[in-house]
Order: structure tokens, then C-alpha cells, then sequence
């Protein structure tokens, strides 16, 4: 009898769609969230916390921006 | 003769339907990005049009999927095809005039199984590549995408739930530009792989392409600038239901809609499987709306929609099916598909003279 579901592949998509749809969005808020708080941070005058929320939101933004990359090259491998 | 007659109509139609299926689906790619005020309409479309064309050359599994695993090619005609395509185009117009942003997808799919049982029977249908590869897909993408953009909008307000608004909904209007470019990639990678496997099928039905094969270039090339052009021509009132009507959205919304979309498309892409850019789309929207409260969906608008979204594959199926009827009464050569296609036409002129004679519709945005 024929395989009616590639369970497997289906599975494997679940998984994909969600690691990569929360991850992505959370990851990308944490970004905006730095960028605020650098922003604050920086009108209290607190440069260290303020570099450090700054280097939080570049880090974040590169992540968002590699996974976005990485798609790309998933889907057309 | 009768068959290359036959065959340059296929084309032609199924280009006219990729047409409609940009135009019908721009929406889903657009709207996100134009209601929240990320991108302006026109900036937002041309975008989209760029990126759907270039979406279009990335992968083929999807139209490998359309070509071989529905219904049985040994069985379809191109006659068969064309009146498949036939009843998707008129699907797409009639949800279009009422506003619907229902699967182009399964309209195609839809109309060609139709019209393969109105030719030979049930046994043209692969029922196990219909169930596995469309129905439960479609099933479980909504779902999929509704979960993904729901879990991701809650915990995206934890987390910026405390800054200013001003610079959060900065900080969220630029990453729709990204998250509205990468759908609209999906989206042409996804949706002109359909028109590239239907014409594929056409050739192979045809005898100029042996079973099994890759769509040839020409058939690419085409199938992207058809879709690009009816996206960039824009389907406004279905931007206007996907973007305000189903729920009044934030650009944190619209940001977690289009990542959750964009996210399973990609995901279904990778696996070959051809789900409905529309239902993850506007999924992903009922979900962005819900994870925040859930009585700010719509819920009479998001029923209207998920109806369109069941009646679709019989709907598209009964057309292909009266069509390649009507084709038939004219025997098996030119003369049948040729009179539909002017008979199709007639009433879609008709149609827009009367929809310009009540006024054009109100861009959104």
C-alpha cells in the first residue's frame, strides 16, 4: 500500500515552521529591544550598559539576517 | 495541427492564469506590509512583483509535484488542461469580485482534477498524491502558520512589550520590508512552480516533452514574468480583507504574520509540497490577531474566507469539469477550446465594463 503521508517530511516541515517563524520573530524583537534600551541607556548616561544593549541588538539583527540568508539557500538546495 | 492549436491555447491559458494568480494573490505577499505602514502601496507591489519573479527560478519541486503526483499524466489531454485552467481562472475571478482571498493553488489543482474524471474517470485521479501532497497540507499549513504567528506575537510583546512605541513600531515596519521580501520570494518560488508544472503537463500530454521531465526554460522564464506582472498589477480588494478586515493590525503583527508565512512556505517549498500561499498567509494573520486578543479577529470575515477556502476545490473542480463538457460537444480538435476561450473572455470583458460602469474599487491603505 502506498505511503498516503510523507509523515516524515511533513513532520520535518512542522518542526522547520516553527523553529524558524518564532525563532526568527523573537530573535528580531530582541534586536528592537536593544535598540531601545541602547537608546535609553544612552540618554542616562551609562555608555558600558548602553554598548552592551547595542551589541545585543547588532547581534540579534545579524542572526535574523543569516537565518533569513540560510532559508534562501535551504530552499533552493 | 489541431494539437499545436491546442497546445499554444494551453499555454496562453495557463499564463493568463498565472497572471490572475499574481494578481489575485498579491494580497497575501502586500498586505501586511502595506496596512501596517511599512511600504508604500506601490513600492510594497513592484516589490513583490521583483521578488516574485526572481522566486520563480529558485526551485522546481513544487511543479514536479503539480506535473506528476495529482492526476495521472498518461490519461490528460491537453484539452483536459486546458479546461482545468479553465476553471481555476474563473474561481480566482469570482472570489476576487467578492473580496475573498481564496487558494489559487487549489483552484488549479481543482480545476484539472475536475476535468481529468469529466475525461476518462476517477482512475485519471492519483488519490494518494491528492490526499498527501494538497489536502493534508492544506489542513495542517493554516493551522501551522495560525500556531507559529500566534506563540510568536505573545512572546514578541513580552519582550518589547515595555519600550517605547514609537521606536517598536520602527524597529517592526523595517523588518516587515525584510519579512514582506522573503514571502514574496516564497510566494513566486511557491505559486509559478504551479503554472510551470501545468504547462509541463500540457507538453508532456502533448508528446514535446517525455514523462517525467523538468519544465524547459522557456516554460520558467514565462511562468515567472506572468506571475510578476499580475502581482505587480495588484488585486486591491482582496490587499483590503487580508490587510484591515480581518484584523486591525500593528506592524509587531504584521511582522509575525508575514515571519510565520514566510517560515512554512519555505519550509513546504524545501519539501515539495504545494500548499496554498493564500490560506498560510491570511493564517498567519488570524494567528497574529488572536495571540494578541482573540476577539480582535473578525470572526464572520475569517469564516467568509475559510468557507471560499472549502468550496474552492469542488467549485474549481465542477468548472473544469462543465468545460471540458462543453469542449467535448465539439469532438476532440481545436474548434471546442477555441470557442470557450472566446466565450471566457466575452464574459470576462463584460464583467469589468459592468464592475467600471459601478466604479472601480477603493485602494486600501
Amino acid at each position: 500500500m502506498a505511503v498516503v503521508v510523507e509523515t516524515k517530511e511533513l513532520l520535518q516541515t512542522i518542526v522547520a515552521s516553527v523553529v524558524a517563524g518564532v525563532g526568527i520573530t523573537v530573535v528580531f524583537s530582541v534586536a528592537i529591544w536593544g535598540a531601545a534600551r541602547f537608546a535609553d541607556l544612552r540618554r542616562n548616561d551609562r555608555p558600558l550598559a548602553a554598548g552592551a544593549a547595542a551589541a545585543l541588538a547588532g547581534l540579534s539583527l545579524a542572526v535574523t539576517l543569516g537565518a533569513v540568508a540560510f532559508g534562501i539557500v535551504v530552499m533552493s538546495a | 495541427m489541431d494539437s499545436d492549436v491546442i497546445l499554444v491555447i494551453v499555454v496562453c491559458t495557463a499564463l493568463a492564469f498565472d497572471f490572475t494568480n499574481g494578481f489575485h494573490d498579491t494580497a497575501n505577499v502586500v498586505a501586511t506590509s502595506i496596512s501596517t505602514g511599512a511600504a508604500r502601496p506601490q513600492v510594497a507591489i513592484g516589490m513583490a512583483a521583483l521578488l516574485n519573479f526572481a522566486g520563480a527560478f529558485i526551485s522546481i519541486s513544487v511543479a514536479a509535484t503539480v506535473a506528476q503526483d495529482v492526476v495521472n499524466a498518461d490519461a490528460v489531454t491537453p484539452t483536459v488542461v486546458f479546461a482545468g485552467l479553465i476553471g481555476a481562472i474563473a474561481w480566482n475571478l469570482i472570489t476576487w469580485s467578492f473580496g475573498l482571498p481564496s487558494s489559487s493553488s487549489h483552484a488549479l489543482i481543482g480545476g484539472v482534477v475536475g476535468s481529468s474524471v469529466a475525461a476518462v474517470g476517477f482512475d485519471a485521479v492519483i488519490a494518494d498524491g491528492l490526499l498527501g501532497k494538497v489536502l493534508i497540507p492544506a489542513l495542517v499549513a493554516p493551522i501551522l502558520a495560525f500556531a507559529v504567528a500566534g506563540v510568536a506575537i505573545g512572546l514578541v510583546y513580552r519582550v518589547v512589550g515595555r519600550q517605547r512605541p514609537g521606536l517598536v513600531t520602527r524597529g517592526f515596519r523595517f523588518g516587515q520590508l525584510i519579512s514582506g521580501g522573503l514571502l514574496a520570494l516564497a510566494h513566486g518560488t511557491n505559486d509559478a512552480q504551479k503554472t510551470m508544472g501545468i504547462i509541463t503537463l500540457a507538453l508532456v500530454a502533448n508528446g514535446t516533452l517525455a514523462a517525467g521531465s523538468d519544465p524547459p526554460l522557456w516554460v520558467i522564464v514565462s511562468a515567472a514574468a506572468a506571475i510578476a506582472l499580475g502581482t505587480y498589477s495588484g488585486g486591491w480588494r482582496i490587499i483590503r480583507t487580508t490587510g484591515t478586515r480581518i484584523i486591525k493590525m500593528d506592524a509587531a503583527q504584521g511582522f509575525s504574520a508575514q515571519g510565520a508565512g514566510s517560515a512554512v512556505i519555505l519550509a513546504s517549498t524545501h519539501f515539495g509540497f504545494p500548499l496554498s500561499t493564500t490560506h498560510v498567509i491570511n493564517g498567519g494573520v488570524m494567528g497574529a490577531g488572536a495571540g494578541k486578543r482573540v476577539s480582535a479577529v473578525r470572526w464572520g470575515v475569517a469564516g467568509n474566507i475559510v468557507t471560499a477556502w472549502i468550496l474552492t476545490l469542488p467549485a474549481a473542480a465542477a468548472i473544469g469539469a462543465l468545460t471540458y463538457g462543453v469542449t467535448a460537444i465539439f469532438g476532440g480538435g481545436a474548434l471546442g477550446p477555441v470557442l470557450v476561450t472566446l466565450a471566457s473572455l466575452s464574459l470576462v470583458v463584460v464583467a469589468f465594463a459592468r464592475r467600471l460602469h459601478r466604479g472601480a474599487p477603493v485602494p486600501a491603505g
